[in-house]
């Protein structure tokens, strides 16, 4: 009996030692390995990132646990099961830091889109206030413009109010003059009218027309002036009244008044006094009724003869004014 | 007759052949090693580097002795070690490039704020 419970105690001892020894030693650096494969397997941050890695790590621990064989050989696969779970663990980390470059990249981007964004809409404020200016600026220039216009304008219409009264006051002048002239004229036409009969028939007669490649050409033969003068004679005006009529038949046709004299005298002074006659003659017209505007005069002194001045019938000829009719 | 000895003789020599491993076993570990020093293994996993130089050591050690199963395991450990400074100093990498990008963001932020002050957020 005795031996018997010596025996199934040495038997005992026996196996806790075989425990304790064997086995345990070796399920402890499985373990470990396989605590090692968990946890980098229930990491959130890295547990998916790498699962090529983690496959192989997976087999090779599984390879360890179920092999079989010599301590060396065990201990060789536990070690290759480690050393693929931490290449599955430093692949994972790498592709995490790749997920957060990018991640930091999108970050920066977005800053400097941002910052553009502000940028220009700094650029677009400061040209918006530079608009402003300008608009201001010209704004200010218009209106000194404008006010400088209107205070122009004021001074010209002041002065032309006065110019107004003064040319009423010279109009009411004139036509009191005129009307002293007039009455002076009538009494010295009734004084003189049994003469003029005579002298205005010859002038009639003087009248004499001709047709020139400028156009029709009135001549006023030498009973306008005095010899020497540029003043009409007395009734040299009245006389123009036929020629007048004979220009106003075509009102759209300008007219031109040329002044001749004969050859004696100076030729200087003949075409000075050729030009003063036929001024004299344009402004009697233009006081008949033609207007002004159609009305030039020209001096035209000696030069063109239309008689010779040998004799005092040719020189009374070219002693003359002539009023054409231009045609264009 | 004749044919089975020689085919007998033949099982023997293949035999013989497996058992006694050539030079190129070293080739695999050889290279790792080299590829892992390439990406930067001395600078970034000089344990593994290590390690893995060492096994490469003893497995020569173990092939002078002839303990051909203890070479192999040696040289499949100074492989892996290789390959584990190799994925290290990737990952090294590219946490230095990670750090130096979150560096350089936080840089540009300090910069927007200083040229937009409030208006940057």
């Amino acid at each position: 009996m005795k031996l018997f419970v010596t025996r199934v105690l040495l038997l005992l001892l026996l196996v806790l030692l075989s425990a304790c020894t064997a086995a345990p030693k070796k399920d402890l650096a499985l373990e470990r390995v396989r605590d090692e494969l968990d946890s980098l397997k229930s990491n959130p941050e890295l547990a998916g990132l790498a699962p090529l890695a983690l496959s192989e790590a997976e087999r090779a621990l599984r390879n360890a646990e179920l092999a079989s064989g010599d301590d060396i050989k065990r201990s060789y696969m536990v070690y290759m099961a480690d050393r693929r779970i931490q290449i599955a663990r430093t692949v994972a980390e790498r592709v995490q830091h790749e997920q957060t470059f990018n991640e930091l990249e999108s970050q920066r981007s977005e800053m400097l889109i941002k910052a553009s964004n502000l940028e220009a809409d700094q650029a677009r404020a400061e040209a918006d206030r530079a608009r402003l200016l300008v608009a201001t600026t010209t704004e200010d220039a218009q209106r000194a413009r404008e006010e400088k216009e209107q205070a122009l304008e004021k001074e010209a219409e002041s002065a032309r109010a006065a110019q107004l009264s003064a040319e009423e006051a010279d109009q009411a002048r004139r036509l009191a003059e005129s009307r002293a002239s007039e009455a002076e004229y009538a009494r010295r036409e009734a004084d003189i009218a049994s003469q003029q009969v005579t002298s205005l028939t010859r002038q009639l007669e003087n009248l004499q027309l001709r047709e020139t490649e400028s156009g029709v050409v009135v001549t006023l033969g030498d009973v306008l002036f005095s010899s020497g003068q540029a003043q009409l004679v007395e009734g040299g005006r009245s006389s123009l009244e036929e020629v007048v009529d004979l220009l106003q038949t075509e009102p759209d046709k300008k007219i031109r008044v040329e002044g001749h004299t004969d050859s004696r005298g100076d030729a200087e002074a003949n075409l000075l006094l050729s030009e003063q006659r036929a001024q004299a003659v344009r402004e009697a017209l233009i006081s008949l009724g033609v207007a002004s505007e159609r009305v030039t005069a020209l001096g035209m002194g000696e030069d063109f003869p239309i008689a010779s001045n040998e004799d005092e019938a040719g020189r009374a000829r070219n002693r003359r004014v002539d009023v054409i009719l231009l045609d264009n | 007759m004749k044919p089975i000895l020689i085919s007998v003789l033949c099982l023997i020599l293949a035999a013989c052949a497996t058992v006694t491993p050539g030079p190129e076993i070293f080739d695999a570990a050889n290279q790792a090693i080299k590829v892992a020093e390439e990406a930067g293994g001395d600078e970034f996993a000089p344990v593994e580097m290590r390690f893995a130089r060492e096994k490469l050591a003893s497995a020569h050690k173990g092939m002078e002795k002839e303990k051909y199963e203890v070479t192999v395991y040696l040289l499949d450990e100074s492989e892996i070690n290789a390959e584990l400074a190799f994925e290290k100093s990737r990952t090294a990498q590219s946490r230095r490039k990670v750090n130096e990008l979150r560096k350089s963001n936080e840089e540009l932020e300090a910069n927007m704020h200083a040229t937009f002050g409030d208006e940057f957020k």
